[in-house]
């Protein structure tokens, strides 16, 4: 019976609510309108709620007899001829459960990332490695072709599915002419958009997919880093200090001054690039710098703190309503409103006030009661006059920042840290503590969690408990780990008494 | 108003004599009972089987034309109670759930009706859920069958097969007086292929044509009659059956020419089996195989005569049955050792105990079966080593490394759905307060035991939290925390939790999840209704309401209860205000919050075409979505932490100093407000927008953003000068 005639076998994984059904009854109806059989079944379950869902197709030529063939309802490893994933960590999934044999599996994915819940509540960037999981579907399929599919169907105003059924189809696994998909596609809903979508993906996929045109890839981004020229006063007074710094650390270096200025003034700036040229001597000279440039890193965003004025600095971006109105898919013509939440607290009003008054403020629980009182939640409608007024107002509170308790608070963190880099003994701990600069993030209590934190590893290394690199590294993983106590505590308890 | 929509359909459901109908094998055993001629159909969802609840109240129509009655049962015991119709008269009836819980739900019922016997055929078709895909404990049914002397229908999972076997089930159901299990597996739910249809019957019964009432005593559920039941079972009933199932031959055997071998499989395993001989070179694809195979379309109870027959003269035969304990294997050693038939029975000692028997578990289990037969080998394509290898082509390094990257991707809450921001708020609250202990039931909210939530200790079954919490409540430091969703609380929960706490003084917590549908199985109906919200859009209009409906409030008002709030679960901060007040109030008694909010996945279905015929029509609508700040976002992701959100993700940063992606919007969001509302309760960032398109906009509308602009440009530009001056 070695030569008696097969099944060809799809299994689709997608996630829930891509339209995987629907995709599943457009190749019905080709296979139908082409005389073929097929049969289709799929694990719905609870998993069409953001989970993901598997469907799994077989099909076979109708003989002469129309005798019914008897058809699977489970893939099975080593009986898959197309693989089609609608993301790319589905196609790794696939790959992981031995779905796709190199001697005879087509994959075929979209290869954008639809994040999963662990790497999005992640309290730095747990993003899983996408190059690594395209290596492997290149690796372990016979034909890999993958392309980005959702930013093709989201340019011709449709969903995954029509992409999905393009590349199957350009692939040209399935042994159905062209018109019978887009037969199908033309009987349902959305035919227009769905038909253009099914093209593109098409023609993608019957050139191979990726390699023609990828506009993730672009030129810029492989070219290294050129420091301009000069512009403007603030300019001619930081781009040559910048650029006596060691190439390796002028790109950080640049837009850290540039963010300073916009901050607070070109001064403010100059004692950044100061703060960075004191921190050179972490580094071997003729090294890469790489402490250094991510110190220089992180001073820079720790430097451009996120108080008050700041804040209301950045809702006042021209670039604003644009951005808005991309996000949000409306034209330049429509009326829009924009409510912004915000939830000014005692803390972040006393740091705008002199360092002497916003203490005793802080001091005052009457004080405190009544200032958090008037304050509390807010939605501010930031697209009407009045409160474009007072953002204004407040982002001009710049201009007397360098007296205010904020300041002050944040700079006897920042140089508490600076001064343990520089009196680090070796490269290796002074590179763990610059390290720790990425801890500092968040408004409000996340704030204090995260600074907290971090003084608490700088006051460890200044009293000696704290000794190694490898010690630091752990303090710091330890503290990114949980909003809990529990994990830092612990790890702080690890520590030589 | 379920989530999907058979109306299309179930016009299919008018095949007529000689059609070819093709469709989903939920459609076609509903296609399958009307050709049957049932008189009453019922049940209660849960997938696999949810469709077929959908499909018949989709099917209303056809199923008054025919007379056929309809409920959509308040549990499933109240499904399995309907079938009590067919204890006195000739009336067929067929009712459906998931199983094995939902029999477990409808046992007391199944048990009396079992023991009555049945005049009319009387079919449970149930959807057992094991396996891949399956969202409970895994069990089988076949335990019930044996136990309550049901008979237990597995047929071929192919339209054909399945759509006979209903009809040959109810000729069985009523030729031995025994109420039958109608088994269909998930993948077999939702199979599609092709039958030809015969005509619908309209059954002999019905409201045109009422029964003449008769009683029956023997058939009452009480001494004496209770010895004679269990007697007749063993006496008329089963020899009846199987003679019925053997010379109506509902078994199939397959002849092959490997006579010394063979494979007892139940039905809804047969194709997988067929496919493991066919890549081992044994079968082709339509199923001629050259190893002999008795299929079990009835796999309890067994036939003696047939499996003596099948079996003899062979060396070795193996059985393959899914799950655990192994009765089909264990009643067939019984069948061959009284008759003493020597064929060496291979089962559950080469294939697994536990599981499903995926194609490469048959292929392994079929190898290991073909080559310990003696003699003289038969030829595989892949022997035993080669078909492990199978299991997958990639190396353990590269498994490792794909491991650690792949995300898993947990069953979660949808994008705007009204519970999210309940378990933010219990989350906001328990760091305040302490761990919670907390009794979980079954629902979409079960899925806040996972993260981002992490709430939750103990599931004990549909409706039974406030039950389950009634153990624990005395030895812990808070007041019993208990959650529970509308399906769970109109299912069992009144009964067997609220009414039994109020009775026992149980001075805890019960949160009811008011979302206004079973939501977690589909969409479906239940008595309660739901009040429409607010939010995302001024454009609401009022959910229909039913003329008969059961408020929650009034029910537990009606069972004692005198601590009642009924919050709307997206006002946050007053969630958290009064779950306060309940676990400290000093007022004895059990206090129920009912928290308030439509299931984003119907009320999206219900007011997305609403909303584009307003805005097509020219009426001002006002549409929100969310959007982050990525210039005020950090990239600490708390806001995510308390979400869970689907439509909020991450992307890349766009500052080139900050290395960690930032929290993003994307366009699934529905703008239910939530992530807003957590920023603010949980004092998070600045950086939440919500974006009022504003459609159709009037003459004022116009003006005011007009006027608005203008100020804000101007301020812009000298904005865009000042950012020019300090650019470098």
């Amino acid at each position: 019976m070695s030569d008696a005639p097969k099944t060809i076998n799809l299994l689709i994984a997608a996630l829930g609510g891509e339209g995987g059904g629907v995709l599943t009854n457009w190749l019905i109806d080709i296979a139908d309108a082409c005389g073929w059989h097929c049969q289709s079944t799929s694990l719905a379950g609870v998993a069409q709620r953001t989970g993901a869902t598997i469907y799994y197709l077989e099909f076979m030529r109708r003989d002469g007899d129309n005798r019914r063939p008897v058809m699977s309802l489970f893939p099975a490893q080593g009986d898959i001829d197309i693989a089609l994933t609608s993301e790319i960590a589905e196609a790794g999934r696939m790959v992981s459960r031995g779905f796709i044999s190199p001697d005879r599996t087509t994959l075929i994915s979209s290869d954008h990332r639809v994040f999963g819940i662990t790497e999005k509540t992640h309290m730095g960037d747990g993003a899983a490695d996408r190059d690594l999981i395209l290596a492997m579907s290149a690796r372990y399929a016979k034909r890999f072709i993958h392309f980005d599919m959702a930013e093709l169907v989201k340019r011709h105003g449709t969903v995954i599915s029509a992409g999905m059924l393009g590349a199957l189809a350009g692939s040209g696994v399935l042994p159905f002419e062209r018109q019978a998909y887009e037969k199908a596609l033309q009987s349902g809903g959305g035919a227009t958009a769905n038909l253009s979508a099914f093209s593109d993906a098409y023609e993608r996929a019957a050139r191979g997919g990726v390699g023609v045109v990828d506009p993730a890839i672009t030129p810029e981004k492989e070219a290294g880093f050129v420091l301009p020229e000069p512009r403007t006063d603030a300019g001619r007074a930081l781009l040559p200090i910048i650029a006596s710094l060691p190439a390796p650390i002028q790109e950080v270096v640049y837009y850290g001054a540039q963010k300073l200025v916009d901050f607070q003034d070109t001064a403010y700036a100059m004692t950044y690039l100061q703060a960075v040229e004191g921190l050179l001597a972490i580094d071997a000279p003729e090294s890469s710098y790489e402490s250094t440039r991510e110190a220089a890193r992180w001073l820079a965003l720790w430097m451009a703190f996120e108080d008050i004025p700041r804040v209301a600095q950045l809702k006042l971006r021209p670039s604003r309503d644009d951005s808005l109105r991309q996000e949000a898919g409306i034209g330049a013509a429509e009326p829009m409103k924009v409510s912004e939440y915000f939830h000014p607290r005692v803390e972040e009003v006393a740091s705008l006030l002199p360092r002497r008054i916003g203490e005793a403020l802080l001091r005052s629980r009457v004080m405190r009661k009544l200032v958090n009182n008037a304050l509390g939640a807010r939605q501010l409608r930031t697209d009407t006059i009045v409160v474009t007024l007072a953002l204004r107002g407040m982002a001009a509170l710049r201009h007397v920042r360098r007296h205010s308790l904020g300041y002050h608070h944040e700079w006897r963190m920042i140089t508490a840290w600076l001064d343990a880099i520089r009196n680090a003994p070796d490269p290796e701990v002074a590179r763990a503590l610059v390290d720790c600069g990425g801890m500092v993030k968040g408004y409000g209590s996340t704030r204090h969690r995260t600074t907290s934190r971090l003084m608490l590893i700088v006051d460890k290394v200044a009293a000696g408990k704290a000794t190694t690199a490898h010690a630091i590294h752990d303090l710091r993983i330890a503290a990114m780990a949980s909003e809990e106590e529990q994990p830092f505590q612990s790890a702080l308890a690890t520590l030589s008494p | 108003m379920a989530e999907r929509s058979f109306v299309e359909e179930v016009k299919k459901l008018r095949a007529g004599e000689g059609d070819v109908f093709k469709g989903e094998g939920i459609l076609a055993i509903t296609k399958a009972l009307l050709q049957s001629g049932v008189s009453y159909v019922g049940g209660y969802q849960g997938s696999p089987i949810s469709h077929l609840m959908d499909v018949l109240n989709d099917a209303q129509d056809i199923l008054g034309e025919l007379g056929v009655h309809f409920e959509a049962s308040g549990s499933e015991a109240t499904a399995a109670a309907m079938l009590s119709a067919s204890i006195n008269y000739p009336l067929r009836g067929a009712v459906t759930w998931k199983s094995t819980v939902g029999t477990n739900v409808a046992s007391d019922a199944l048990s009396n009706l079992a023991s009555a016997g049945v005049t009319g055929g009387a079919m449970v078709i149930v959807g057992e859920d094991y396996g891949e895909g399956s969202s409970i404990m895994q069990e089988r049914s076949y335990a019930f069958a044996m136990k309550a002397q049901m008979w237990l229908l597995d047929p071929r999972p192919n339209l054909t097969s399945i759509v006979d076997m209903v009809e040959k089930g109810f000729e069985l159901s009523e030729a031995s007086n025994t109420p039958i299990f109608y088994m269909m597996r998930i993948r077999g739910c939702h199979v599609t292929g092709e039958f030809e249809a015969r005509a619908n019957v309209a059954p002999a019964f019905s409201n045109k044509t009422p029964v003449v009432p008769f009683r029956e005593p023997e058939k009452i559920i009480l001494p004496p009659f209770v010895y004679a039941q269990e007697r007749e079972k063993i006496a008329q009933r089963l020899p009846a059956a199987v003679d019925f199932i053997k010379t109506q031959r509902l078994n199939e055997v397959f002849p092959g020419r490997y006579e010394q071998l063979g494979i007892i499989t139940c039905g809804g395993s047969y194709n997988t089996v067929i496919r493991a001989l066919e890549r081992q070179g044994l079968a082709d694809v339509y199923g001629t195989s050259e190893i002999p195979i008795y299929c079990l379309n009835v796999a309890y109870p067994l036939i003696p005569d047939e499996l003596v027959e099948f079996c003899v003269g062979k060396r070795q035969v193996l059985v393959l049955e899914e799950g655990q304990p192994e009765y089909i294997e264990q009643g067939i050693q019984t069948i061959l050792r009284r008759r003493d038939v020597q064929t060496r029975v291979f089962g559950k000692d080469i294939m697994p105990m536990a599981g499903e028997y995926t194609g490469q578990v048959m292929l392994q289990g079929v190898t290991t079966f073909i080559e310990a037969c003696p003699g003289e080998p038969i030829p595989l394509r892949l022997g035993a080593s080669a078909v492990a290898a199978l299991e997958t082509p990639v190396s353990d390094e590269d498994i490792a490394e794909l491991m650690v990257s792949l995300p898993p991707r947990p069953a979660g809450l949808c994008t705007g759905c009204p519970e999210r921001p309940l378990f933010s708020a219990i989350k906001q609250l328990q760091a305040e307060l302490g761990p919670f202990h907390i009794s979980s039931d079954i629902g979409c909210h079960s899925f806040a035991t996972a993260a981002p939530f992490n709430l939750g200790n103990t599931i004990m079954g549909y409706g039974l939290s406030l039950a389950s919490s009634s153990g624990v409540r005395h030895a812990l430091p808070h007041k019993a925390i208990s959650i529970m969703g509308d399906g769970g609380f109109w299912h069992n929960g009144l009964t067997s939790g609220v009414t039994s706490a109020v009775f026992n003084g149980h001075d805890g917590l019960l949160i009811v999840i008011d979302n206004g549908y079973s939501a977690a199985t589909g969409g479906q109906d239940i008595p309660s209704l739901v009040e429409p919200n607010l939010i995302a859009t001024t454009l609401d209009a009022k959910r229909p309401k039913r003329e008969q409906w059961q408020p929650i409030e009034d029910a537990c008002r009606g069972a004692g209860v005198k601590w009642l709030r009924t919050v709307s679960t997206y006002n946050i901060e007053a969630m958290k205000e009064t779950l306060r007040a309940a676990l400290s109030s000093d007022e004895p008694g059990l206090k129920v919050i009912i928290a308030e909010g439509e299931c984003m996945l119907n009320r999206q279905r219900r007011i997305k075409p609403m909303i584009k015929q307003a805005i097509n029509s020219g009426k001002r609508v006002e549409k929100a979505r969310f959007y982050i700040d990525p210039e005020t976002c950090t990239g600490d992701h708390g806001c995510i932490r308390i979400s869970g959100c689907p439509s909020l993700t991450i992307k890349e940063n766009p500052d080139p100093l900050r290395l960690d992606p930032v929290s993003y919007v994307d366009n699934s969001c529905v703008g239910c407000g939530v992530c807003g509302t957590n920023a603010h309760s949980a004092v998070l960032c600045p950086s939440f927008a919500r974006i009022n398109v504003v459609h159709n906009p009037n003459g004022w509308d116009r003006l005011l953003d007009r006027v608005r602009r203008g100020v804000r440009g101007w301020f812009g530009r000298r904005e865009q000068r000042r950012l020019e001056r300090s650019s470098l």
